[in-house]
């Protein structure tokens, strides 16, 4: 939109454009498409807001005030869980620093505990734990199974 | 205007004098305003009282629901009453009272459509179409239903701009106020309203052109 519109776009919308500048504006619309559409698409919308102006008055019933102040009773005695947070920010805060070391420390925690096997136990490691006897002479299972036979309560 | 200016080579201020900012503080209404914010409750009702005729009819203006205004207006003014502590002056008391109202009744109608498509999700297919059946068609109607979709159709636009911007063009449009006006209720300047109102402007032509090309958009 060209500069001899938009400086006096408002009044001109609103139809309180002085004659001079009203003659200005609307010569330089009569040559220029591009101004003429895009003026033309708002004052069609500055039209449509007519309709929102209020039509009929609309008296609150007696005894409004004391309807507020019961709301208000009510919204002071219910805080909603999520207004606990943005009451007070210093708190909202400590518990996501809190979350973070406890996000941390746990984070520390398990990559300590990879590191004792970096790559995880070799395939040669497992089998050899399994196969290892527990009881001499013979195979893990059968022990176990000797030993459930030999047990008496 | 400062950044305003600089992304925008608006001709702006050529005309525009700079004018003094209202001090509202050191005002009889300022005085009220400091009562209430001390808790004194009859100040409070004093300013319900000289505004409540005010923000029904905005209410009413925007939500044409007469059995809710009244449900509006009260969490308007309890919303007055619990942040008017924060209420710092720089603009009228009945500028920041309008805001919140406006910003209310935006919320009251997203709300509505939420509860419309929650409930429609909850029918079957055959149920959808015999309530928009069953409901008249906007060529069906008569005049004063034809208002009404006008005012369903801006106010569609007007959820596509900021809630300032929204604000802004209500005071300006429906309230009759010039940049002038705007600029001492507001407490900005004449050249940074005139640049908000055009950009706000822009884009509902923009909006109004979407719609236009996805005309379901404009009943839903």
């Amino acid at each position: 939109m060209h500069a001899v519109v938009m400086e006096s776009l408002e009044e001109y919308l609103s139809g309180t454009l002085k004659p001079a500048a009203l003659r200005d504006i609307e010569a330089h619309l009569s040559s220029c498409a591009a101004c003429r559409d895009e003026v033309a698409g708002m004052q069609e919308i500055s039209a449509l807001f007519r309709e929102m102006a209020p039509q009929e008055t609309i008296q609150p019933v007696p005894g409004f005030y004391n309807r507020v102040m019961r709301q208000v009773g009510g919204r002071r005695a219910a805080p909603a869980f999520a207004s606990l947070f943005s009451l007070d920010l210093a708190f909202g805060r400590r518990v996501v620093f809190a979350s973070l070391l406890v996000l941390a420390a746990l984070g520390g925690y398990l990559v300590s505990r990879e590191s004792e096997f970096p790559g995880g136990p070799s395939p040669d490691v497992v089998m050899a734990q399994q196969e290892s006897p527990s009881f001499e002479g013979a195979p893990a299972h059968e022990a176990m199974l000797a030993t459930m036979t030999s047990y008496e309560p | 205007m400062g950044s305003l200016s600089g992304v925008l080579p608006l001709p702006f201020g050529s005309k525009v004098a700079q004018k003094t900012r209202v001090d509202y503080q050191n005002t009889t209404e300022g005085a009220l305003v400091q009562r209430a914010q001390a808790g004194d409750e009859a100040a409070f009702r004093e300013i319900v009282d000289r505004y409540q005729n005010k923000v029904f009819s905005i209410i009413h203006g925007i939500v044409r629901q007469r059995n809710d205004v009244e449900d509006i207006a009260q969490q308007v003014f309890a919303k007055v009453y619990l942040s008017l502590k924060s209420f710092d002056f720089r603009s009228s008391l009945i500028t920041w009272i309008y805001k919140i109202t406006v910003n209310e009744c935006f919320d009251y109608l997203r709300k509505r459509k939420v509860r419309k498509l929650v409930y429609e999700s909850d029918m079957s297919e055959d149920e959808v179409r015999r309530v928009e059946n069953s409901e008249p068609s906007v060529a069906r109607q008569a005049p004063m239903d034809d208002t009404l979709a006008r005012r369903d159709y801006v106010v569609k636009l007007l959820t596509r701009v900021s809630e300032e911007e929204r604000h802004l063009l209500m005071l300006k449009e429906v309230e009759g106020f010039s940049v002038e006006e705007l600029a001492e209720k507001t407490g900005m300047n004449e050249n940074t309203i005139k640049v908000k109102l055009f950009r706000a402007r822009q884009k509902l032509v923009k909006a109004a052109q979407r719609l236009e090309r996805s005309p379901g958009l404009v009943t839903g």
